[in-house]
């Protein structure tokens, strides 16, 4: 089966009914996106198909072949981190940091969809993810300043697509 | 690592015990000199610590004092946790002693490198070493500047120093004010997703290991029927040892399908223990009282009261849930064992897998990985699992819990009962205070954090027992702390309702210690406690709490609609003395009062008959985004006071402070522990 993640195409012999999140981390080697539940009740495993989010652990690896998957790996423009990444670590958005990938990822979905989210939005839009540290006070304010920031003149100087 | 090969590596080296004990305090039995920090030859500054990072920011932390005292960046400092073959030995990450330990005696080593590496420049230049100062990793003088980085000043020595004793805890410098100083040394690795923790560690040549769980605890095991397991393609072979059996196949995926495959027969034990039968089987079963406070007669002080006061406070098993599942990958090489794994404490790990094993500390190395989340876990369990399983299959083998065995065999919070009987007269003067704890587990020890009683009461006594533990016990946030909090700060609100008092009124006239006066002042006053407007659902609670050396007060507002509770604000006001790194103090508290609030409100785990119920978050709330309110953190930036402990203290007074919130809101009684449940 024919996978593309973080751009890459990948042609892989697993079982269709396996788990995404079991695909990336043990045959791709992607340990960014976590296992914390196995149930899609936690969020630390994220990942982004087509843009939107989907929690890996309970997507079968046949449902993302043929489709575009990103990870955390894949959201930094090289050495460039996306302005989530960016805003959680001038924010100290993470404590353990296990739960971050997911966050991430779920953030950057939610600004894609929706570039000025009020403080309702954020909360409501990340409310699928667990962070058991309780960083969530930070995770809001990144995902805010990252709205910001990503509205500033500075990237509305990058060519549009 | 001894002394004599680093120095063939390192051009300087400091020793000394690895962790600062206060004046008075006796050294740590083990705590033996040892190397604490290195320069090489490229000028690269090394720090050496058993202790574990599991999120709560000690490797910034422990790179920060060191910067700051080398004046270089924190970027630079390579900072060597928890590897049992590369560090001092150390009890344990426990008790929020991280910074006030160890991070201490690391600024020590820096201050005594710092002192060698002014003297060189100082010789070398035939100036004084009063002129010499440190500047972005080099040494500098004079004018035009002379300056030498730290590989120039220490270049073909090889020299060794004791930290010496006029080198004091504190630091005369004053730290750099840079916006960027708070972004933790460990940022990048965690929002790329580079991190490795044990969940994602491998090693070549690895096979995946699952234990074969009996369906109730204590049950024995009969016989396995690997007829099918066998056919699963990539099964590798079974492990039987005892009671012990587990499946070890090619990849994580066969080793589960191989798990799945099995058939075993189990012979139960008969166990009648459940959730809703702990508080009489805690009373029941309570070991001997240990005294903790004892003062004036309790029959005088109640004679004196004009009213008295009966509370039972009870607090259920809760679960620590951090989100990293427990995870191990053990390797054996001519009987010597090496382990990868997140722990609280890679030398009592270390102990601990020599014991079971029958082999010698020397034989067992420790490595810690990253790790997600603790608040008291990781438990040797999974790495002892791993090291059987790989010592019968003769490959490294990794074993990684699923959430439900992470919630059915990692370790929880005792529960507790606690009593308490108070004497008050109608001024608002506590006169008795009879305090009678029962946690579970055999160890009263463990009950003690907390319980005795901060406010002036001439006739008290505080005793606390252990008790049975139907389910297998471990260490939490502010272990025992927090329930003995919830019990008291409850208690004193419904002793300021009897008195229709303000709580906060009440506390303040039984209250003499300058330290949780201060703190409850300030916290009242962001708050805005005394112009609070009560309005229809909504309530206000507070409370004070002392743990780990350092004080701390809440004050929160509730809104309780359709039988659920919201928390909407928390004021904490919170004084751990001298503070290295203020925002990561902020983050610690604000993570504490988060999760406070889900054992206020939600959380239980629930268990029959020797089987745990609660197996998955669908069955166990813990809190999330929506849940969180508006938390405002004041820092009492007290240097005068030693620096005290920041990673658990916020959760001490939470419990209370939300319940007498809901109480104020609901006039309710609440004397247990989740409160939304109560209100269905």
């Amino acid at each position: 089966m024919d996978l593309t993640v973080n751009g890459d195409l990948h042609s892989l012999q697993v079982d269709r009914e396996r788990s995404l999140l079991s695909v990336l981390r043990s045959e791709l080697d992607l340990t960014g996106t976590k296992y914390g539940c196995g149930e899609g009740n936690c969020g630390a495993c994220t990942v982004l198909i087509d843009g939107e989010p989907a929690q890996s652990c309970i997507t079968p690896v046949s449902a993302a072949a043929g489709r575009s998957v990103t990870t955390v790996e894949g959201l930094a423009a090289g050495d460039e981190l996306n302005p989530v990444q960016q805003a959680f670590i001038a924010h100290s958005a993470f404590q353990c940091g296990y739960c971050t990938p997911g966050f991430i990822i779920s953030a950057t979905a939610l600004l894609a969809r929706n570039s000025h989210p009020s403080e309702a939005e954020v909360r409501s839009g990340l409310n699928g993810n667990i962070c058991r540290c309780g960083a969530y006070v930070r995770i809001i304010r990144a995902v805010r300043s990252a709205a910001t920031a990503m509205a500033s003149p500075a990237s509305a100087r990058e060519p549009a697509e | 690592m001894s002394a004599t090969t680093s120095a063939q590596k390192y051009t300087l080296t400091v020793t000394g015990p690895p962790r600062w004990t206060l004046p008075g305090e006796p050294p740590e039995v083990g705590g033996d000199p040892a190397v604490l920090l290195t320069i090489d030859r490229s000028g690269q500054v090394s720090v050496y610590s058993g202790k574990v990072e599991y999120g709560q920011g000690i490797r910034h932390g422990f790179a920060l004092t060191v910067a700051d005292e080398l004046s270089i960046s924190p970027a630079d400092v390579d900072v060597v946790l928890a590897d049992t073959a590369r560090v001092p030995w150390d009890r344990g990450t426990t008790g929020s002693a991280s910074m006030r330990t160890v991070g201490v005696q690391l600024r020590r080593a820096a201050a005594t490198a710092r002192r060698v590496l002014i003297d060189l420049a100082a010789d070398r230049w035939g100036v004084k070493a009063a002129d010499v100062e440190l500047v972005d990793g080099a040494a500098r003088a004079g004018s035009p500047a002379l300056t030498l980085d730290f590989a120039a000043l220490l270049d073909g020595l090889s020299l060794q120093r004791d930290i010496p004793d006029d080198i004091g805890p504190g630091t005369e410098l004053a730290p750099a004010e840079d916006a960027t100083r708070a972004r933790r040394v460990d940022a990048l690795e965690k929002v790329t997703g580079r991190a490795r923790y044990s969940q994602d560690f491998v090693v070549p040549g690895m096979l995946h290991g699952k234990v074969i769980r009996p369906p109730t605890y204590g049950a024995k095991l009969v016989d396995i029927d690997t007829a099918r397991a066998e056919r699963v393609p990539g099964f590798v072979a079974l492990v039987r040892d005892g009671d012990f059996a587990g499946v070890v196949a090619e990849t994580e995926h066969a080793a589960t399908y191989s798990l799945e495959s099995v058939r075993v027969r189990w012979e139960e034990s008969r166990d009648d223990a459940s959730d809703w039968s702990l508080p009489s089987l805690l009373q029941e079963h309570a070991g001997e009282a240990v005294v903790l406070q004892e003062s004036g007669s309790l029959d005088e002080g109640m004679g004196e009261a004009d009213g008295v006061l009966d509370g039972t406070y009870f607090a259920p098993y809760i679960s620590n849930a951090q989100m990293e599942p427990s995870a191990a990958v053990a390797s054996w090489e001519d009987g010597k064992l090496s382990v990868w794994c997140g722990n609280r404490g890679p030398f009592s790990e270390r102990a601990q897998l020599a014991g079971a094993l029958g082999i010698s500390e020397g034989d067992v190395h420790v490595m810690t990985l990253a790790v997600g989340g603790s608040f008291g876990t990781k438990t040797p369990t999974v790495s002892l699992e791993a090291a059987r399983l790989a010592r019968h299959a003769g490959r490294p083998v990794k074993v990684a819990y699923t959430r439900s065995e992470e919630f059915i065999w990692s370790t929880v919070r005792p529960a507790a009962l606690i009593e308490i009987k108070s004497g008050f007269t109608s001024g608002g003067k506590i006169t008795a205070w009879d305090y009678r704890a029962f946690h579970a587990g055999e160890n009263a020890f463990r009950g003690r954090r907390g319980a005795m009683t901060p406010y002036d009461v001439p006739h008290t006594r505080v005793a606390v027992a252990g008790s049975v533990s139907p389910l297998q016990h471990g260490s939490y946030r502010s272990l025992g702390g927090a329930v003995n909090h919830f019990a008291r700060e409850t208690h004193m609100d419904r002793m300021a309702r009897r008195l229709e008092m303000d709580p906060a009124e009440f506390r303040l006239r039984n209250l003499s210690h300058p330290r949780y006066r201060r703190v409850l002042e300030a916290a009242m006053d962001r708050f805005g406690w005394s112009t609070r407007k009560r309005r229809d659902g909504v309530g206000f609670g507070l409370a004070v709490g002392f743990d780990a050396g350092s004080y701390v007060a809440e004050c929160v507002e509730v809104e309780v609609r359709d039988q659920q509770v919201q928390v909407r604000r928390v004021t904490a006001a919170f004084d751990c003395g001298a503070i290295v790194n203020p925002d990561g103090v902020r983050n610690q508290v604000e993570g504490s009062i988060v999760m406070g609030i889900g054992s206020a409100l939600w959380e239980a785990v629930e268990f029959d008959g020797g089987r745990v119920l609660t197996t998955g978050f669908n069955r166990y709330r813990v809190p999330r985004v929506m849940d969180t309110p508006e938390i405002e953190v004041v820092l009492i930036e007290d240097d005068s006071n030693p620096a005290t402990g920041a990673g658990e203290p916020g959760i001490v007074p939470i419990a209370a402070a939300v319940a007498n919130a809901v109480a104020d809101a609901t006039g309710l009684v609440i004397e247990q522990l989740p409160i939304e449940p109560q209100l269905r």
